[in-house]
């Protein structure tokens, strides 16, 4: 057999480094990891913080699943451990306050939470955190001489007392199944020195439940300060909506004993008719033999 | 002129009648065959396995049997147009030409029933549909309507051929000892009197008069069971017309085919000449044109209004995964036809042949484009679904019994122009005598 030559072993070597070079330097391609936190307090009720585990690859954000992540509340010190946790597929984690922390949550107008994510292969050690003032919204409706309206109030928390929040931006919507349509002509609103924001109610003849309920909302949304806030409230404002029942009518996809009577006339005589033609055609045939099968007896005769 | 009468009818009888085949009619049969028992021995797999041995799945329900379906039941047509239509109308003319129509109609037929049975997978299903049919399907229009105009064409090819088995029974030596039994069963009571062509020519014409209706209903139901359906590329006011016309396109070309190989193989040049492909090219473009105005409409005005639910679809087809097979069904299948056949040297019997085969290939193509594509563009985002539920592309079974049934449609008219005449012998004798005097 040839040996090889020294160049072709030394081209092989050069090309079998390179190619198992090439994992050895991951993190420069692999991004920077992302956790990011967002605070949602729905109904002014048991509040809960969002994680989100991501991997930022040039401008592009790319979600990281499985990643383990501890939360803390104000401190990362083991007596206020939130939730150990780990981000689904979609890289989300979901972490409610324990009834434990309860004191820790009460005794203070603003919390931090902080997010710490265990050193893994696929995610290095990183930290977050996020600061929020407590705060509540509260969702009022009148409806004068045909006009109807809905205010949101928007107020913090200042030791024992509930102040009004001044220029925060607010939706005021109709909750819809796939989103929220805004109640008036503004997509947003702004509170005003009372803490309050009006929105006139312009949506008539919005389908609601048999009753014609529809669910209005308030709500922040991210808002640097207060988080997620939202409050519902069901009214009568929209169209009660009948669900008519076809069961066991007669109906296009009813089923076959259930035929449209128009449907089964129709194609009942159509049928009756070609085929009478195709039964007088076969006669006819007939005929044709009978008369052959006479005109060879007399023939034979 | 009585003598020139029977020297004549029995020329045209000696020429007409069937004959046993040469070396190239064995050949023919015997591929034929051979591409049916590949077909069946891949239905048997699809029995033993299930419809999984296809490339069907759960969006594209609908694959290359259901396209050969609508292939089937388009090219059925042609028996309406050529005998139904010309013989209300007293085009003599095409007399040559009836009875090839009225078999290339009856043998697609047949092809269509029994695809639809091999789509639905387990056989007895079909079973079901009769026992639990519900009229308010357009399915269940067409099981009605195909089984309706399959009778009526069996009608319409066997009147005619009454006066013609008579000749057959005489003929003895023409045929061999099954067959002349087979003629004396189906015609030995005709005996050419007055009465039954008095009672055969009223028959005949109440016939043709009710299969054009309900060829018209084969086709427009066919078309409903896509129009129906709330999908891209199907939502259309037009696909009843759309596809009347297209299956009188490819029918028409289907008979332009056969006339060509039956004047080859049968030396028939005496009976179908020059001037009936002539005549069949002028109306193979005027269809053809008629077709494209149709694709325009179908293809040209939601393409221009671009509406987003349909945008995949369309660009899909015109620029996109299906473009090289869109474009070859509308330039080879319309385009290059119409061009061919508009000038007198294109209607000659073979550029015409060539023509004929270009509208019944790009038209095979076609009905794929109707089917598929639709079902591989949901206005529902398709979401979870692995990867080859995204594509379709026929597996080697779906293949073979689709190329099993247009091998088996061909068979029946290969064995019907060995048992029976091709062209009308004792209508082609009346019309010369009638000529000569």
């Amino acid at each position: 057999m040839k040996k090889p030559n020294r160049n072709t072993i030394q081209w092989l070597l050069v090309i079998s480094l390179s190619i198992a070079g090439i994992p050895m330097y991951p993190q420069d391609s692999a991004g920077v990891p992302d956790i990011s936190l967002a605070y949602y307090a729905p109904h002014n009720n048991i509040p809960y913080v969002i994680i989100n585990t991501r991997m930022k690859i040039g401008k592009k954000f790319s979600v990281v699943a499985g990643v383990p992540v501890t939360i803390y509340l104000n401190e990362a010190v083991t007596d206020n451990l939130m939730a150990k946790l780990t981000t689904d597929e979609s890289g989300r984690a979901k972490a409610v306050i324990p009834a434990i922390l309860k004191p820790v949550w009460d005794s203070s107008d603003g919390l931090k939470f902080l997010a710490v994510s265990g050193a893994d292969r696929k995610f290095p050690e990183t930290n977050a955190e996020l600061t929020i003032k407590k705060a509540r919204l509260e969702i009022d409706t009148a409806s004068e001489e045909g006009m109807k309206s809905i205010t949101a109030k928007l107020l913090e928390k200042n030791g024992n007392e509930w102040t009004p929040v001044k220029d925060a931006e607010m939706k005021i919507a109709v909750k819809r199944l796939l989103g929220d349509l805004s109640a008036g002509d503004e997509e947003t609103y702004t509170s005003d020195s009372t803490g309050m924001a009006a929105a006139e109610f312009i949506r008539d003849s919005l389908p609601g439940d048999k009753n014609g309920n529809i669910i209005i909302t308030a709500k922040t949304e991210d808002h640097d300060t207060y988080g997620n806030l939202a409050v519902e409230k069901i009214v009568p404002w929209g169209v009660a909506h009948v669900n008519e029942n076809t069961f066991g009518k007669r109906t296009l996809w009813g089923t076959r004993d259930k035929t449209p009577l128009w449907l089964l006339g129709l194609a009942s005589f159509i049928v009756i008719v070609v085929w009478s033609v195709i039964i007088f055609l076969v006669v006819q045939i007939r005929k044709i033999r009978a008369i052959g099968r006479k005109n060879n007896v007399a023939v034979q005769s | 002129m009585k003598d020139y009468t029977i020297i004549n009818a029995d020329k045209i009888a000696a020429d007409l009648l069937p004959q046993k085949f040469g070396r190239n009619g064995k050949i023919w049969t015997a591929v034929l065959i051979l591409f049916c028992i590949v077909g069946l021995f891949a239905y048997y797999r699809q029995l033993r396995k299930g419809l999984v041995v296809t490339a069907m799945r759960d969006y594209v329900s609908w694959g290359i049997y259901i396209s050969n379906f609508v292939f089937f039941v388009a090219i059925s047509l042609v028996g309406s147009l050529i005998t139904a239509i010309f013989r209300l109308a007293n085009v003599k003319w095409s007399t040559p030409l009836t009875r090839i129509a009225e078999i290339i109609a009856i043998s697609a037929i047949v092809f269509a029933s029994l695809i639809i049975i091999v789509d639905m997978g387990r056989p007895d299903r079909f079973m079901y549909l009769l026992l639990y049919a519900r009229l308010q399907s357009p399915i269940m229009w067409d099981v009605i309507v195909i089984g309706t105009y399959f009778i009526i064409s069996l009608l319409l090819l066997y009147l005619p051929l009454l006066p013609d088995l008579k000749i057959l029974i005489s003929a003895k030596q023409a045929a061999g000892k099954g067959f002349h039994k087979l003629y004396l069963f189906l015609g030995s009571f005709w005996k050419g009197l007055p009465e039954q062509y008095r009672i055969s020519n009223r028959a005949l014409h109440i016939l043709s008069i009710t299969i054009i209706p309900v060829a018209f209903c084969i086709h427009t139901v066919t078309s409903w069971l896509f129009a129906t359906t709330y999908r891209p590329g199907w939502d259309s006011t037009n696909f009843g017309a759309y596809f009347v016309s297209g299956a009188f396109l490819v029918g028409a070309g289907a008979v332009v085919v056969a006339m060509y190989i039956f004047r080859k193989a049968y030396k028939l040049e005496e009976y179908i000449t020059e001037l009936h492909f002539d005549k069949m090219g002028k109306i193979v473009v005027m269809l053809a044109m008629l077709y494209l105005y149709f694709n325009i409409n179908e293809y040209l005005v939601p393409a221009f209004k671009m509406k987003k639910p349909e945008e995949v679809h369309l660009t899909q087809l015109l620029a996109g995964e299906f473009a090289p097979v869109f474009w070859f069904a509308i330039i080879i299948g319309m385009i290059i036809p119409i061009i061919m056949l508009l000038f007198p040297a294109g209607r000659k019997p073979f550029p015409l042949f060539i023509a004929g085969i270009m509208v019944v290939t790009g038209a095979w193509f076609k009905r794929y484009l109707i089917v598929t594509p639709t079902l591989l563009h949901p206005f529902l985002p398709m979401h979870d679904a692995p990867e080859t539920y995204r594509h379709y592309f026929p597996t080697w079974e779906e293949w073979a019994i689709a190329m099993g049934s247009l091998a088996g449609a061909m068979l029946i008219i290969t064995v019907f122009a060995r048992i029976f005449p091709v062209i009308p012998v004792q209508e082609t004798i009346t019309e010369k005598n009638e000529k000569a005097e």
